[in-house]
């Protein structure tokens, strides 16, 4: 088997970039760890649970989608490819190669969406087996699981207490990885360290039945009042994909963008007559938890969370999914509609 | 845990128990966490907890309406929150008999105070909150940059700004139901997360925050990019009191800083 | 302006300089008109924007001359004590002494945010302080390192 040493990951990084890779890697910056592009130099952290998602390499916070000019009373539309490089997203989590099936399906029901798929097929998924979890993590209740290989190209599975990653190959993608990173790899023996232990949290499937007929709950009320209604939770969760539109232009010439938007944001269902059928944070909430949990199942069979704990770990207001859930299902539990 | 947090709990019980206040806002421990409580009953206020980790500023959800529905209500209040408490009166965003303030600090409850006792008591016992050294040490560094080195410096530090706006919602000055970024005909800052809108929106931020920060953090903290907001905080709060005398969160009549005038005021500056 | 932004880099040799500013219609913009009418001669790099009352300057104003590849921008209105609306240049004044130390702090050096007072009948000094915010940018040449420049997409 192939195996790299625990100390050799800024390597393997550092490999890639040499065969022409975009290295998407858990860099130390400050003191926290961001999922960001690899350059000599930065410390990779396999240890914690970066701040930002996966998703980031995949759908932008913002990327241009079309462009315009203007000569005096002539208009011009301006074809954009998108800029969709050789990627690898080196180490991520389980929970963030999961994503991937939730983001595949809505940005290819309705429309195929060509930025999204020309990212998405440019890159290459190692993922990297869990062996630790914190109090926040949930994948176990969503259907995850933290040595979970879905959607992976290839896993790094940490062994030998720690000491060496196991790199198996389980696609083409992934054996392509192991051949670029042939120099420093190592054919050997180890023993793969025990998965985490991730306690189920919820029942989703309890979530689910309580939010087909819970949209009017007053429940969702009480469920919200810490919530101050930024996109924190949105945009570092890796599977919510919700974009706003935008263009910036001069006189001249102009771009189109698509830029992240949240539910959570008062003005993201506002209409220009002022109306606002979303007008509370209860019911931002609600969206939010039935998007997840009952329109998305709805539709493509699958849930739109991973449980990777994120929102949880970050929400100075402690507005957790994995916390709601639970009270969900305690509700649902009691019979409170 | 403060020492006498059994305390805190029985005001907030009485309080409630004698109809005082219709909600207490606290803290409560969940796992390492420390995250706001909503207690409305008092044989709920056993969850209400007080430490050095309750930093959050609840002060921010006397904007939000589902919360001032309830009031009167009372809040569990450090210093820097009982600052943004005085500067919310002098802007007419609460008024007396609206707000109670459960007074807290590292050493432990302080008792049960009414909008004029919390300006007493933080004009007798915190009128110097000292801000943290290495804030002021980095502030010295930053300063002694040539213009060139400053401006990459906050480019590196804005560009992993998402816009989230979490920064806005722990804020509780930050209470316009529009904010100027929402501002769109024209879209004034861009909302693309991109250098230019990133620049734009921290400038704003923190120049919106002059003459009104009580730099209790909450911004800081509340951002999952690690950016260092209180730098710039800090900063506008330092130049406000140098040219203007005036510190943030003291007076409950306070007159807004940036909104108010004096006709010596300084202007060497200008030609 | 991204394309008239584009050429003033590669013509460093001969820059000549954009410089946006922020005028009162009362004092300001009379003296610029002043300066017109007396035919005083004077540097061409200004762009006018009339503005009612110094009062409406928001900083926004001037962080979106910068993000338009603006050299520097130089923001103008009633003396002390002569404005049209009583005080709205005093209001002004307190915000621009909190933002241009802002904008010092994000790297936007002195020499590329100017304030002046200039009357209705002062039409030569409106004239001389062009020329010498003028020379002043010339000197300090294209402005690089601006934090708040639109992104080139």
């Amino acid at each position: 088997m192939k195996t790299l040493e625990a100390t050799k990951l800024a390597d393997l990084a550092a490999a890639l970039t040499a065969a022409g890779y975009r290295v998407i890697a858990p860099c130390q910056r400050g003191d926290q760890v961001h999922l960001e592009c690899y350059q000599a130099g930065k410390t990779l952290r396999a240890d914690v649970i970066p701040v930002n998602s996966a998703k980031d390499a995949l759908f932008p916070r913002s990327e241009v989608i079309g462009r315009y000019r203007f000569e005096g009373n002539e208009f011009e539309t301006v074809p954009v490819a998108p800029q969709a490089g050789k990627t690898v997203l080196l180490a991520v989590r389980p929970c963030d190669a999961a994503a991937l099936a939730p983001l595949d399906a809505v940005f290819n029901w309705d429309y195929k969406d060509e930025f999204y798929n020309a990212h998405r097929d440019a890159t290459t998924v190692v993922a990297l087996a869990c062996t630790a979890a914190d109090d926040q993590c949930f994948c176990t209740s969503v259907g995850g699981s933290p040595d979970s290989t879905a959607n992976a190209d290839a896993v790094l599975r940490p062994a030998d207490g720690g000491k060496r990653f196991i790199l198996e190959s389980l696609t083409d993608k992934g054996q392509a990885i192991a051949a670029a990173g042939q120099a420093v790899l190592t054919e050997g023996q180890a023993q793969a360290d025990p998965p985490a232990q991730v306690a189920p949290a919820f029942d989703s499937a309890a979530v689910t039945a309580w939010a087909k007929d819970g949209f009017d709950s007053p429940l969702w009320k009480e469920l919200s009042l810490a919530c101050m209604g930024c996109g924190a939770c949105a945009y570092t969760c890796p599977t919510c994909h919700c974009f706003d539109i935008q263009d910036e232009a001069t006189r001249r010439e102009g771009v189109r963008l698509r830029n992240w938007d949240a539910c959570g944001f008062g003005l993201f269902t506002k209409h220009a007559g002022g109306h606002n059928p979303r007008h509370d944070q209860a019911s931002r909430w609600r969206q939010r938890v039935m998007h997840k949990f009952a329109y998305f199942p709805e539709r493509f069979e699958m849930l739109a969370c991973t449980g990777c704990g994120r929102c949880g770990r970050l929400c100075g207001n402690g507005m957790s999914i994995r916390e709601v859930c639970s009270q969900i299902e305690q509700a649902a539990q009691a019979g409170v509609k | 845990m403060v020492a006498n947090i059994n305390e805190i709990q029985s005001a907030a019980a009485a309080l409630l128990n004698e109809g005082k206040v219709k909600l207490v806002l606290g803290y409560r421990v969940r796992g390492n966490d420390r995250v706001p409580a909503f207690v409305t009953q008092a044989d709920q206020v056993g969850c209400l907890a007080y430490d050095s980790a309750c930093t959050q500023n609840l002060a921010a959800y006397l904007r939000k309406g589902e919360v001032r529905s309830r009031m009167p209500l009372a809040v569990v209040a450090r210093p820097e929150v009982m600052r943004s408490l005085m500067l919310l009166t002098a802007e007419s965003q609460i008024a007396e008999g609206q707000v109670t303030v459960l007074a807290v600090d590292e050493q432990g409850f302080h008792g049960v105070l009414d909008l004029a006792g919390t300006a007493k008591l933080l004009n007798e016992q915190y009128a110097r909150i000292a801000p943290d050294s290495s804030l002021m040490e980095q502030l010295a560094k930053i300063e002694a940059m040539t213009p060139q080195e400053r401006s990459a410096f906050w480019s590196e530090q804005f560009e992993p700004c998402t816009r989230c706006y979490a920064c806005r919602a722990a804020c509780p000055g930050c209470f316009c139901e529009r904010c100027i970024v929402e501002m769109n005909t024209p879209q004034w800052i861009s909302t693309a997360a991109e250098s230019h809108g990133n620049f734009a929106w921290h400038m704003i931020r923190a120049f919106h925050q002059a003459g009104r920060c009580v730099e209790c953090g909450a911004c800081q903290d509340a951002c999952p990019q690690g950016i260092p907001l209180m730098l710039l905080n800090h900063f506008i709060a330092r130049e406000v009191e140098r040219e203007f005398d005036a510190r943030n969160g003291y007076d409950p009549q306070a007159e807004p800083v940036i909104g108010s005038w004096k006709q010596d005021d300084k202007q060497e500056y200008i030609r | 302006m991204t394309q008239a932004t584009t050429q003033t880099e590669t013509k460093a040799e001969g820059f000549e300089p954009r410089i946006v500013a922020f005028v009162c219609n009362w004092c300001t913009y009379a003296g610029a008109d002043l300066a017109g009418t007396s035919r005083l001669q004077y540097a061409p790099h200004v762009r006018i924007v009339k503005l009612p009352c110094t009062g409406r300057i928001d900083p926004l104003f001037i962080l979106k001359a910068y993000e338009g590849g603006a050299d520097a921008v130089l923001v103008s209105g009633c003396h002390p004590g002569d404005c049209h609306y009583t005080s709205g240049n005093y209001h002004a004044r307190r915000r621009w002494t909190i933002f241009r130390r802002l904008l010092s702090l994000a790297g936007v050096e002195e020499g590329r945010l100017f304030f002046s007072w200039v009357s209705a009948a002062e039409g030569q000094k409106f004239a001389d302080l062009i020329n010498d915010v003028t020379a002043q940018v010339k000197a300090a040449g294209p402005f690089k390192h601006n934090p708040a420049r639109r992104q080139a997409w």
